[in-house]
């Protein structure tokens, strides 16, 4: 579990995060969506550590990661996994390579048992005969879930995705959140996913915080989502045509 | 203020980057290819440079002897020293900075626009020191061997252009690079040649490593890194001068 308590960031004057708290439960895909612009990546990249908060705490299972020194920071991040937008794999490295970057860094295993892990972790998220190709060789869909396959390769407590279906087709992306969620319920384990597509949100959406120009406006699930009177929130979730229909359609019935 | 500033966040970067590494395997392994891919790779254009550096150099020497007085020797000399005290460290250096600093801060700045340096540091990774420290390894220990290389094809330029172009006859040239040698002088130049080492890969990585950005802003960064590493090679070499000869 990772909760977060009135969190404040701003960057030259211009605050981006202000007064945000959340919690975000073991086994659950914890979904921050909001506009392009509105912080949701601030947020994400504040929890993880890559920005300092201002003011607040972050806890990770009663961790304070705020007031944290940086060596037990660095000994907490080898229980994170990351998803980057772009998958921000290794150039220089082979598929497989990648996978095994985290044990080669930090696993006291044997070579035999790191083959054996980057094998089931390639596997997992179905990745076949592509163990040789580097990631310039591979497509956007790959890339993520070869990014994925890395970021569970240490056996990560707490999973982080920052937008993992940008870029990507309908059907890849739904294979990717599908992907994704089993991962968190099968190793039970602390999801958070930061997107603004919202078949993410209606597939996978257990646990939401939607947040707007950097304030916290509502919190809820994928069934509550489409019941909200939050005005903000319609605006963003009822910007597609097709979800203006099925609320439409409800209305009517 | 804005030169103190970059000057302390190239200092910071080097705490950063000379504290204790992860795992030292992995470190070790990635030196080797740090040598190979910036040092080893770069014998080539360092032949061939100072093979013309060498050649031109006895002709100027040769085109300016104009006193019978002078024995025709001291082209030999001339194009030894210049080449073991200056051309050789410096102007091999000022060279390198553009060949091998480019491509420390492409390489390096391209990492952190696509977030490959965020994904290190959350996996726990120091990515100053992961990165950095096995190319200041790498290019500080390659770049004595490339000045003794420099020094040797530049000889051997001189030797092939001057008996060439009749400017002075080979037993004339090996005779003049054999008279008066200063060996200290070597001594210096490779202290220079490590300096000059180092700096051209930290201040490579400095630039690489604070990019923010895209694509147009790691070329801006690249050519920053070359620009102020030039100068800094530059400024050393009148420090070390100086202070050694």
């Amino acid at each position: 579990m990772i909760e977060i308590k009135n969190i404040y960031k701003s960057f030259e004057q211009k605050d981006v995060l202000k007064n945000i708290s959340k919690v975000f439960n073991k086994g659950e895909t914890n979904l921050i969506i909001g506009r392009s612009g509105s912080g949701k990546t601030v947020l994400l990249k504040s929890i993880v550590g890559l920005h300092e908060v201002d003011q607040g705490q972050i806890l990770y299972d009663t961790r304070d990661f705020t007031s944290m020194s940086q060596k037990l920071r660095k000994k907490l991040r080898q229980e994170m996994g990351m998803v980057f937008q772009g998958g921000a794999l290794f150039d220089s490295l082979t598929v497989e390579e990648n996978v095994r970057f985290p044990l080669d860094m930090f696993s006291e295993l044997s070579p035999l048992e790191k083959q054996k892990q980057v094998d089931f972790c390639l596997e997992r998220v179905n990745i076949e005969n592509s163990n040789t190709m580097y990631p310039s060789e591979i497509s956007g869909g790959m890339k993520k879930r070869v990014a994925i396959a890395r970021a569970i390769v240490l056996n990560p407590k707490y999973l982080f995705c920052d937008e993992p279906n940008s870029g990507l087709d309908p059907e890849t992306s739904m294979v990717i959140d599908a992907l994704i969620h089993s991962i968190t319920v099968d190793l039970q384990i602390t999801t958070i996913i930061n997107t603004h597509d919202m078949n993410s949100v209606m597939e996978i959406g257990d646990n939401i915080l939607f947040i707007s120009e950097g304030e916290m406006c509502w919190e809820g699930n994928r069934t509550e989502i489409l019941h909200s009177d939050n005005q903000k929130l319609q605006e963003f979730v009822f910007a597609n045509k097709q979800y203006q229909k099925i609320r439409d359609d409800k209305i009517n019935q | 203020m804005n030169i103190l500033n970059q000057t302390g966040k190239y200092f910071a970067l080097l705490l950063r980057v000379f504290s204790r590494p992860e795992r030292h395997s992995l470190y070790i392994r990635q030196t080797f290819n740090e040598i190979e891919n910036l040092g080893v790779k770069s014998v080539g254009i360092v032949i061939v440079i100072s093979i013309f550096m060498g050649g031109i150099m006895t002709l100027q020497v040769a085109y300016n002897m104009v006193n019978p007085l002078l024995p025709i020797t001291l082209i030999g000399l001339g194009n030894r020293d210049s080449l073991i005290l200056e051309f050789s460290s410096t102007i091999m250096a000022l060279i390198m900075a553009g060949k091998i600093g480019s491509n420390i801060t492409s390489e390096i700045g391209s990492m952190k626009v696509t977030e490959q340096i965020d994904s290190l540091e959350i996996m726990g990774v120091n990515s100053a020191s992961y990165l950095i420290l096995p190319k200041i390894i790498a290019v500080v220990l390659m770049f004595p061997l490339l000045y003794i290389l420099s020094v040797f094809f530049g000889i051997i330029g001189g030797l092939i252009v001057g008996p060439a172009v009749g400017a002075i006859s080979a037993a004339d040239y090996i005779s003049g690079i054999q008279y008066a040698f200063t060996p200290y002088y070597v001594t210096f130049s490779i202290i220079k040649s490590l300096v000059f080492g180092f700096l051209i890969a930290s201040i490579s990585a400095f630039f690489g490593y604070t990019v923010e950005g895209g694509a147009f802003d790691v070329g801006t960064a690249s050519t920053r890194a070359v620009v102020n590493t030039n100068i800094m090679i530059l400024v050393w070499d009148l420090i070390l001068t100086q202070l050694l000869l």
